[in-house]
């Protein structure tokens, strides 16, 4: 556990030096308390809530990430016993990988690709 | 494997990197356009209407926080403040945080611009983050061990970058999409009024750039020991090769934001899946090869 | 309290200028980019990143609540100025950081009484100019569901957007119905009259000049047509997130401006303009953005380069970067503009309809269905000057 204790050191020092921004800051730039604000859009004032459903067009790309990201969770242990293993782990993993990347090849003959 | 630093270097890391951060904004604005941390403090936090402010500031404290997280595995020279057996996971996974935390700076402050930048930076991350996780893949397959220390060992005789060239270029990529930096800053860029950031004020806004600065540091610095021989080198020491070779990499990825517009995701998401991925699995593919032959 | 002061006058050496442009205010907007250049202070995208509001223009009578609530939305310490004369703009932008400085020892602006709490909150003394704008509510509706193209029922964001935003038409506002962040609908607010006292168009005046029978050295017009592509393509290229070179293009477009040398000027242009052609970033970016066919642009009345270009964004920029080049080679022409010359930057000038009415006529069919990012391209590659029909509204 001894290799994890100075990350523990440098996030604790982070988070001091974080927490020491926004002191200063509070010292620095008067009321603590933040100021009440319009949101933003070039002057007038929002109509609505921003916060809505926002339709993400790109979901269709989501779900192929999604796929490459769990397989990426055995490319990384696979990484350090490819020399031991030998050519079945070479093997086993490209072909996996040619898989996906078919599946890659139909999403974007399907368009899932463009969104706008 | 790299010897284990004393614990006073994990002090010194996050105000080092800081120092760096703040060098590299400074070489990359415009004279006279320096950052300004001070103009940014003296400024007041501000809240938006029915803003969700703890989620906003969330996600402005999380981005330096997890960049400097993931630069405990940085070696400078042979010795990192942490030598992590998964140290190339660690990294992949703190860079990951940058994610949720863009997104949540977009989403607090319940203003329409400020939302397209956070999920702007999202379809920007399902379009780099692939390649980038093949390209530190590849570079852990060179050396057949996921420890940053081994890595650089491995690269005692040749450096990566010469015979994993295009995982060296999709590493460099992914840096400044990850740093939303450059050709890929759509996500705070200018046409949404500076997006997930355009809300932020004072301490929030400092945070949240600073620890964008932070995160473009820390990946370009990766890319030393991932590619470039980390401290190998002749004549100067190991130290000095290390901070030699971070300095080109920013020097390249600044002079990147120079030469090109940016890119926009809807145009750039096909790309990066049907030609840097490919790309990306058949450089793994070779270096597989390569590492049976050994 | 001394450090404290010291540190906060240090932090507004270089302010941060949020800059509003009001339609009629071209010459004022260029006057303080200018001077903002020359001073080295950052000029942002919105109010919580700005010290300094300044309004570069008259602003029409009437619409002073609507700046209280803009300068409203700034974090403070901060300050604001108007700009009417752009002889003025050096002078105002001092004395905008003499007010920051003024206002940084004393405590930053008092919290003003938001709809949710009521009472006044802490605070000091209004740091400059009076704040008279209404609480901030948060009683908005949430956003409505409406039908979307692939055949769902979605939530639309309506969002009025303009006219205070960075590389912008000045005084453009555009209603847009968003889902996601792509524009479903977008409508065009009327545009404001100008206030009586502005003169002609500035980007058009050597042509309207000539056609009163003024005699205008064809050089000269040269020089502001040069200027005026200049300053679109600097604005579309800040849109497009290629700071470096939109920045060339304005150092170009205000040397011109202050008379520099021709010599130079085409050089510059020259090395701009073969940047942006060998850009295949840029064409991959701005193809098939806001395509505008020949057949359509004539038939809505669109002139000019909008027209010559017939295609789509890409090709209005190329369209520019071509004039730019052309206008340069003209800047030591001999001889005066004649009357019956009246093609200014955006179009033919003189008839019914300025330019820009056209422009703006094909606007929103242009932007429906595309994504935002490529919404603000076209409005950019479109650049419609509403300084021209601000003037068209307060004359009839």
């Amino acid at each position: 556990m001894s290799e994890w204790q100075p990350v523990f050191v440098v996030l604790g020092v982070a988070l001091a030096g974080v927490a020491l921004l926004y002191a200063a800051g509070r010292w620095l730039a008067g009321p603590a308390e933040p100021a009440p604000a319009g949101a933003f859009a070039g002057g007038l004032a929002p109509a609505e809530h921003a916060a809505s459903r926002f339709h993400v067009r790109w979901y269709a790309v989501a779900m192929v990430f999604l796929a490459f990201d769990m397989e990426m969770l055995f490319m990384y242990p696979w990484a350090v016993v490819v020399a031991e293993v030998g050519a079945a782990a070479v093997v086993e993993m490209f072909v996996f990988l040619g898989i996906l990347l078919a599946g890659v090849g139909y999403a974007w003959r399907e368009g899932a690709f463009r969104w706008a | 494997m790299a010897e284990a630093a004393p614990l006073w270097w994990a002090l010194a890391l996050p105000p080092v990197l800081a120092v760096a951060a703040a060098a590299t904004a400074l070489a990359a604005a415009p004279a006279g356009h320096g950052v300004a941390p001070l103009r940014e403090l003296a400024r007041r936090r501000r809240r938006t209407v029915a803003a969700d402010a703890p989620l906003a500031t969330l996600g402005a404290v999380l981005l330096p926080l997890a960049a400097v997280s993931g630069a405990v595995v940085l070696p400078l020279g042979f010795r990192s403040v942490s030598d992590l057996a998964v140290g190339v996971v660690w990294f992949n996974a703190m860079a990951a945080l940058a994610w949720p935390a863009v997104w949540l700076a977009g989403w607090g402050p319940n203003s329409a611009l400020s939302l397209i930048g956070g999920y702007r930076f999202l379809a920007q991350g399902l379009a780099y983050e692939v390649p980038h996780m093949l390209a530190l893949t590849t570079a852990a397959l060179g050396a057949g061990s996921l420890r940053v220390g081994a890595v650089v060992e491995a690269q005692r005789g040749l450096w990566f970058v010469t015979w994993m060239p295009v995982a060296f270029a999709v590493h460099l990529l992914s840096a400044a999409a990850m740093a939303f930096w450059g050709p890929f800053d759509r996500p705070v860029g200018r046409d949404v009024a500076g997006g997930a950031a355009g809300e932020l004020g004072g301490a929030d806004r400092l945070s949240f750039l600073g620890g964008r600065w932070l995160l473009l540091v820390v990946a370009a610095g990766m890319a030393v020991p991932l590619f470039l021989g980390g401290g190998h080198g002749p004549l100067l020491p190991a130290w000095c090769w290390t901070l030699v070779k971070t300095a080109a990499v920013l020097a390249a990825l600044l002079w990147l934001r120079r030469r090109l517009p940016a890119v926009r995701m809807d145009r750039f998401a096909a790309v990066a899946w049907t030609v840097v991925t490919p790309l990306a699995v058949a450089q793994a593919l070779v270096v597989a090869v390569v590492v049976l032959g050994r | 309290m001394g450090v404290r002061a010291a540190l906060r006058r240090r932090a507004v050496a270089r302010p941060a200028v949020l800059l509003a442009a009001v339609p009629g205010g071209t010459p004022s907007r260029l006057a303080v980019e200018r001077a903002v250049r020359a001073a080295g202070w950052p000029l942002v995208e919105g109010p919580a990143a700005a010290d300094l509001l300044v309004v570069a223009g008259r602003p029409a009578p009437g619409a002073a609540g609507w700046w209280d609530e803009l300068y409203d939305r700034l974090p403070g310490p901060r300050a604001r100025v108007s700009v009417a004369e752009p002889e003025h703009a050096a002078r105002a932008l001092s004395a905008g950081r003499d007010l920051l400085r003024a206002a940084g020892g004393a405590a930053a602006r008092p919290a003003r009484p938001s709809g949710r709490h009521g009472g006044p909150g802490p605070g000091g003394p209004v740091v400059a100019g009076p704040v008279v704008a209404g609480p901030v509510s948060d009683h908005l509706p949430l956003a409505e569901r409406g039908d979307d193209r692939d055949g769902l029922r979605l939530d639309v964001l309506r969002l009025p957007l303009g006219p205070v935003l960075l590389d912008w038409p000045a005084g453009l506002v555009l209603r847009l119905a968003l889902q996601g962040d792509v524009v479903v609908s977008a409508t065009m607010d009327p545009p404001s009259p100008a206030p009586a006292a502005g003169g002609p168009p500035f980007w058009d005046e050597p042509w309207l000049r000539a056609a009163r029978g003024e005699p205008v050295a064809r050089a000269a017009a040269a020089r502001r047509l040069c200027a005026a592509h200049l300053d679109s393509v600097g604005r579309l290229l800040g849109v497009a997130g290629w700071a470096a070179l939109a920045g060339s293009a304005h150092r170009l477009r205000d040397g011109l401006l202050t008379g520099a040398d021709p010599a130079a000027v085409r050089r510059g242009a020259r090395s701009l303009v073969r940047r942006g052609e060998r850009s295949l970033t840029a064409r991959w970016m701005l193809r098939g953005l806001g395509r505008l066919p020949t057949a359509l642009a004539r038939r809505a009345g669109v002139t000019g380069p909008a027209l010559a270009a017939g295609g789509d964004a890409y090709d209005r920029f190329r369209c520019w970067l071509a004039e730019i080049e052309r206008s340069a080679g003209l800047l030591t022409a001999p001889g005066l503009l004649g009357a019956g010359e009246r093609v200014g930057p955006r179009g033919r000038l003189g008839g019914g309809r300025p330019p820009s009415a056209a422009l703006l006529d094909v606007l929103p069919r242009l932007v429906e269905g595309s994504e935002f990012g490529a919404a603000r391209l076209v409005v950019a590659s479109l650049d419609p000057d509403l300084d021209e029909l601000s003037r068209a509204a307060a004359h009839g």
